[in-house]
């Protein structure tokens, strides 16, 4: 009998070490590493702006996630501007001329470095995470890029 | 007559001019505060894009709702998924207004100038009519602006009932922006 108690007692012990356990893993679940994450595809900056021109929510629905593990990207096409953003991280937007819109690409404080010494008009690779996708709004008068973050160049 | 001609011309040119210009930036800051007994929870979003036109006082913003990030990754999935804002469905939050006092702001003049401004806020693919300030500072040519307001996350059809969402975030949360704009020809 005391056997009997004993065993529930050290199965309740276990289960709760398990539930606070699984408790403090999702407390301090790391961000996903978006450079480490395999790449869903690589596309062409302006293939990228048409998909979601031309069937908005079509492209919406392959590309963004519902709790915002969107997908990561590999994008190609040619460095239109170079900016900083209010946080200080690098901004390259691919693009080409005839392209009303393009691919905004936002690099972090780690690999900001690597933009350093790219010029307009290089063609580049860029591996980040989309965030939205373009569009323009009629009734707001804005042309809006992809926008695609924790970007870095891919060799 | 010819001088005055002239001068006409030139008058109706410079305004037609600098009526084109717009005041534009696609890196603005966005920051939303909640605070609970329980624990404060803070998001930023660098992603803002925003417009100006001096000439109309037309305002604009266009806020990509999967940018905001949070300290914890946990929170961030909680805060993108169906429960919440829903981003997947709504990937956008908008504004739409304009300067009502227009008069009151001199957009060449160093200076900090506090505008109201009234349009339509959409969140989570509800709109509502809102008025709030807006500070615009002028400085030698560069123009920023600041708000902060308070939004009620029913009104936009958030809605958290029961489970630890409900005691840890707040039913208003606090929202602050600044831009730095750069001005855009038309």
């Amino acid at each position: 009998m005391a056997s009997m108690k004993s065993k529930i007692f050290k199965l309740i012990a276990i289960l709760v070490i398990i539930a606070l356990g699984y408790g403090v893993y999702m407390w301090f679940m790391p961000h996903r590493n978006i450079q480490n994450t395999k790449a869903f595809a690589t596309i062409d900056a302006t293939t990228l702006v048409n998909e979601f021109l031309s069937d908005n929510k079509k492209a919406t629905n392959l590309y963004l996630d519902s709790e915002g593990e969107s997908k990561v990207l590999i994008v190609t096409g040619n460095i239109a501007t170079i900016s900083e953003d209010q946080l200080g991280q690098q901004v390259i937007v691919l693009k080409n001329a005839s392209d009303k819109m393009g691919v905004s690409c936002t690099f972090t404080v780690e690999t900001n470095k690597q933009v350093e010494n790219l010029k307009i008009g290089t063609p580049v690779k860029i591996k980040g995470v989309i965030r939205s996708g373009a569009e323009y709004d009629e009734d707001l008068d804005l042309a809006e890029n992809v926008i695609i973050e924790k970007s870095a160049i891919v060799k | 007559m010819k001088k005055l001609v002239l001068t006409l011309f030139i008058a109706v040119i410079s305004i037609a001019a600098f009526g084109q210009n717009k005041l534009s930036t696609t890196s603005g800051h966005v920051k939303f505060f909640s605070s609970t007994p329980a624990e404060d929870i803070e998001a930023n979003n660098y992603k803002v894009i925003s417009k100006i036109i001096p000439s109309t006082g037309s305002v604009v913003f266009s806020i990509p709702m999967q940018s905001f990030e949070f300290e914890k990754a946990l929170m961030q999935k909680h805060y993108n998924s169906k429960k919440f804002l829903d981003t997947k469905t709504f990937p956008k939050s908008k504004f739409k207004g304009t300067i009502t006092n227009l008069t009151d702001i001199d957009f060449t003049k160093n200076g900090t100038y506090e505008a109201a401004v009234t349009g339509t806020l959409t969140i989570h693919g509800v709109s509502k009519e809102v008025s709030e300030k807006f500070a615009i500072t002028v400085k030698d040519g560069n123009i920023t602006g600041v708000t902060e307001f308070d939004i009620v996350l029913a009104d936009y059809g958030i809605i958290f009932k029961g489970g630890k969402p409900s005691t840890n975030i707040s039913k208003t949360v606090k929202i602050t922006s600044n831009l730095n704009y750069s001005k855009e020809s038309a």
